[in-house]
């Protein structure tokens, strides 16, 4: 059980993190599918940059700059360039999950993975009995987390920043009409989500593992995303929402090692893109209750051709 | 007429730019520029078979690749095209090895039938849930798309596997050869008939019936189809079914063509890349058979590059990526200044 919600919280992270970024995005209006592509660029970056200079501190803002650079690039395409944001979105992910490929084999001449010393510091570790388990071998991140959330619902609930966002994001013309310019803060949100995924990236490579491998996030961004939608786009909500498909990803991980015998291990591996479709079906549910944020949603999701 | 073609020329002109993005990034890890291109040519073109297999490599893209224009059209994101074609693939490789000793085109046909019935059937799952309850089909096609990854993952590991096999990937029993459309190279008169023809009747139902014009009703204004009696909800799940049925298709193709048999995560790309080929082809039929033959063309010179320059295939995952990027751009909206009027300034 101890070994359960430790898995939980080392699995839960990475999804937290991102999908905190992704609240931002959401309440500025943007139907962000890209936070995959970002989560994988901030997880290979920090590697890079981390082997390159044996630092990890480095490597973390080498790689909060290349996903927010990445971010700015997004909402260019998506907002002065009129692009459409899902596709673009899907098209940001590609690049970050080809990119980072090709990354560790133009740069470092390897295929499929690459091992690292450069690694972020555990403050408890060692413990191997009792609830002390539970805390036990987490990464700095993990630790953070949870104030990175708090930060979060405080900015945008109690900042004139904050607040501005989600106007921008609900009803952009009356947001404009208030002298907001929504574009702008649509970039401002970007940015944060870009430097968010990069933490989330990170965590996963130089935290809960010692290595970058291709496609390691495997889907992982999307399942943030879902978490944002079942989290009512609330970070405090998002963040449950993030630990549930952590739980979820635990007792996978626990069962595949208990009951591979009687079920095949990719009924198991199922569990939490089913849990997600369930989830969105609720959350849609649930997102209908809100016509305001409606009118927000409705408007990015205008199909065009 | 001037509107389409500036749409042409845009979408030309933006997928340039894409390439020329991929190119630098290719130029400054050190590749050589003149190289890449004449390994492609060779590659997608002038080498020994290189042609039959850019067909080869275009036909599920093609059929795919249709299912998402019809999708669209209708305004439904479905991107499930990946899943869609993985349970179209398993269930022709169930009936082909559960009835291995019945008549081949009796085998065939049921195969067949039985990929397409699973490929809309894994699409209808998000389409009911769209139309009923409002539920995001992007991320639930999305979703589909990993469970489907694992049933394949499932019946090669498991209960097809190949029990001689050998490797790090899971790979089935091969189908017996009476089945196959194709030999190995993918590329026969009975398949590219098959995609012909599916190709011409996709084409007259969007382009020459009441019900092409209705889905893209449908798609521009779904308010107004259903003040018009349009059954709006009943046209989402017919364009729904048809999408997945195009994609299960490409499954059964595949299979009874190039593969004759299943590995684990074969083609893991195609799905999106169909989507970048229906946009690419500007949700026209033949634009994207255009596009199809195009990014066939390059998926079979990767398979040739890594002997003419080393470039590996992740490239051309990026490729693609810059491609999605950029195609929806749309030229007309740049707005260097502050838009005028409020109905503007409400879609900025």
């Amino acid at each position: 059980m101890e070994q359960i919600l430790a898995t939980t919280l080392r699995s839960a992270a990475p999804l937290v993190l991102v999908a905190t970024a992704g609240v931002f995005a959401f309440r500025a209006g943007i139907f962000h599918l890209g936070l995959e592509g970002l989560m994988i660029t901030g997880a290979f970056t920090t590697v890079a940059v981390g082997e390159a200079t044996g630092s990890v501190e480095l490597g973390i803002l080498a790689a909060i700059g290349v996903c927010m650079a990445l971010s700015a690039v997004y909402w260019w395409v998506i907002g002065p360039l009129g692009a459409n944001v899902i596709i673009a979105g899907l098209g940001l992910t590609s690049v970050g999950l080809g990119g980072t490929a090709f990354a560790l084999g133009a740069i470092f001449d390897r295929r499929g993975s690459m091992f690292t010393d450069v690694v972020l510091p555990r403050p408890v570790s060692g413990t191997t009995s009792g609830p002390g388990v539970i805390v036990s071998e987490h990464s700095i991140l993990v630790w953070i987390t949870p104030l990175i959330v708090l930060a979060a619902w405080i900015v945008l609930r109690r900042s004139r920043f904050g607040l501005r966002m989600t106007a921008a994001g609900e009803y952009p013309f009356a947001a404009r009409t208030a002298g907001v310019n929504p574009s702008i803060v649509r970039l401002q949100a970007l940015l944060i989500a870009g430097g968010l995924c990069a933490l989330g990236g990170a965590e996963l490579s130089v935290g809960a593992l010692h290595n970058f491998t291709e496609n390691m996030t495997n889907g992982r961004g999307f399942i943030a995303f879902v978490a944002v939608i079942f989290g009512a786009w609330h970070p405090i909500g998002a963040a449950f929402a993030g630990l549930f498909f952590g739980f979820a990803d635990a007792i996978g991980i626990q069962s595949q090692i208990n009951i591979t015998e009687r079920v095949p291990r990719e009924f198991v591996l199922m569990i939490p893109f089913v849990l997600t479709i369930f989830a969105v079906w609720l959350g849609g549910l649930w997102r209908r209750r809100s016509l305001e944020a409606e009118a927000g949603y409705a408007e990015l999701r205008e199909p065009d051709y | 007429m001037t509107g389409s073609l500036q749409r042409v020329a845009s979408t030309l002109l933006l997928v340039g730019v894409s390439f020329l993005l991929t190119t630098l990034i290719l130029w400054a890890s050190g590749y050589r520029v003149s190289e890449v291109f004449s390994g492609v040519i060779e590659g997608s073109l002038t080498a020994t078979g290189a042609a039959t297999s850019s067909i080869r490599w275009a036909i599920p893209l093609l059929l795919i690749g249709l299912g998402v224009v019809i999708g669209f059209r209708a305004g439904f994101f479905n991107i499930g095209g990946q899943g869609q074609f993985y349970v179209g693939a398993c269930c022709a490789l169930v009936v082909s090895l559960g009835w291995r000793d019945g008549p081949a085109p009796l085998v065939v046909l049921c195969g067949t039938a039985a990929a397409i019935m699973a490929g809309s059937a894994w699409s209808l799952l998000p389409g009911y849930l769209r139309v009923r309850f409002g539920t995001d089909e992007v991320l639930t096609t999305l979703m589909m798309n990993f469970i489907g990854a694992l049933v394949l993952q499932y019946l090669t590991a498991g209960p097809m596997r190949n029990p001689s096999g050998t490797g790090q990937t899971a790979a089935s029993e091969r189908i017996p050869e009476a089945f196959r459309i194709t030999d190995g190279s993918g590329v026969s008169a009975t398949a590219l008939l098959l995609v012909g023809g599916v190709a011409v009747l996709v084409w007259l139902l969007l382009e020459r019936t009441r019900f092409g014009l209705t889905i893209v009703l449908v798609g521009r204004n779904p308010t107004m189809a259903r003040w018009q009696g349009i059954d709006v909800r009943r046209v989402g799940l017919v364009t729904f079914a048809l999408s997945g049925a195009l994609a299960g298709l490409a499954g059964a193709v595949e299979l009874y063509g190039p593969g004759a048999r299943l590995v684990t995560g074969f083609s893991p790309e195609v799905g999106f890349t169909a989507v970048v080929v229906a946009l690419v082809g500007l949700l026209s039929v033949w634009g994207t058979a255009a596009a199809a033959i195009f990014f066939g063309g390059l998926q079979s010179a990767i398979l040739f590059l890594p002997i003419v320059t080393d470039l590996p295939p992740p490239a051309l995952v990026l490729l693609h990526g810059m491609v999605a990027l950029l195609v929806t751009v749309k030229f007309r909206s740049v707005r260097w200044r502050r838009p005028g009027s409020p109905a503007e300034a409400l879609t900025a």
